[in-house]
């Protein structure tokens, strides 16, 4: 599998988790449905071992799994935060769709990615996109 | 615009949550130089737990109805395999791209809410599908 059919299988299957996302968050609220989304997570992991090397990790691979996950699951937290505070929909969620930017930085300067000039454009035509695709209008 | 110290109550958080998913998407990368992508799930998982356990001890606003639950676990289902196969991309092609391409997703979700839930696309969001078309494209080839 490319990287590139991997993106676009897990595009689809987020995409899919907006949508339910959208249809969840009138029946709890958005700290049940954390715990809910978790326990499926959990409920997904006898499928995962089945080509597990955990036992053979490094402490250090292992720390940088789980703070992975942890940061995920802080964002989502920061973003109920600042939804309950009384931020616009319409207003933080574009803004939390720029996050690929720090991806993008921290790519550039601590990995030394390098990249075209073409895939630069790809990539800030990306973000742009990203933005705008998470525009939800006020009355909708 | 400038900036009211009020705005910092909501903006604070909002930032924090640009800065932490942004960090996600590094340390996926950085993670699985070493770990597979199922491995890096199961990781995942390990790191969401505490929270999710955190909510539930401290009983923070825990309300949802059976149809709240179901999606929920639904969607931990079919977001811990995306999450997976995030993790094949990322292995396998540079952060800088795979990144910002993955963050497309919510083109999906746009589309798939003006059939199923008979939304309204926005000009805002035709924009941003037009967008992200061209961009795919750039990045793809």
């Amino acid at each position: 599998m490319t990287w590139l059919l991997a993106s676009m299988i897990t595009v689809l299957l987020w995409g899919i988790v907006g949508l339910l996302q959208k249809m969840g968050s009138n029946h709890g609220t958005s700290n049940s449905l954390f715990v809910w989304t978790t326990a499926g997570y959990v409920l997904l992991l006898p499928f995962l071992f089945g080509d597990s090397h955990l036992l053979s990790l490094p402490a250090r691979s292992i720390g940088v799994g789980v703070v992975c996950g942890m940061t995920n699951g802080l964002g989502a937290w920061a973003l109920y935060t600042a939804l309950e505070r009384g931020a616009r929909a319409s207003v933080a969620v574009p803004l939390t769709a720029l996050n690929p930017l720090i991806t993008l930085i921290l790519a550039l300067i601590v990995l030394g990615e390098r990249l075209s000039a073409l895939q630069t454009t790809g990539v800030v035509l990306a973000l742009a996109a990203g933005v705008l695709l998470s525009y939800e209008s006020e009355a909708s | 615009m400038r900036p009211n110290p009020g705005v910092w109550h909501w903006l604070g958080p909002a930032l924090m949550c640009v800065v932490w998913w942004g960090l996600f998407g590094f340390l996926a990368k950085v993670g699985t130089e070493n770990v597979n992508a199922s491995d890096m799930q199961v990781l995942f998982t390990a790191g969401a737990l505490p929270i999710a356990a955190y909510i539930v001890v401290r009983r923070l606003r825990m309300k949802s109805d059976r149809r709240g639950r179901v999606i929920g676990t639904a969607i931990g289902i079919i977001a811990g395999i995306g999450n997976a196969t995030y993790f094949a991309a990322m292995a396998r092609g540079k952060a800088s791209i795979v990144g910002p391409v993955t963050s497309l997703f919510p083109m999906v979700t746009v589309l798939l809410a003006t059939t199923m839930l008979k939304e309204r696309l926005n000009k805002v969001q035709i924009a941003g599908i037009v967008l992200a078309l061209v961009s795919a494209a750039m990045l793809a080839a």
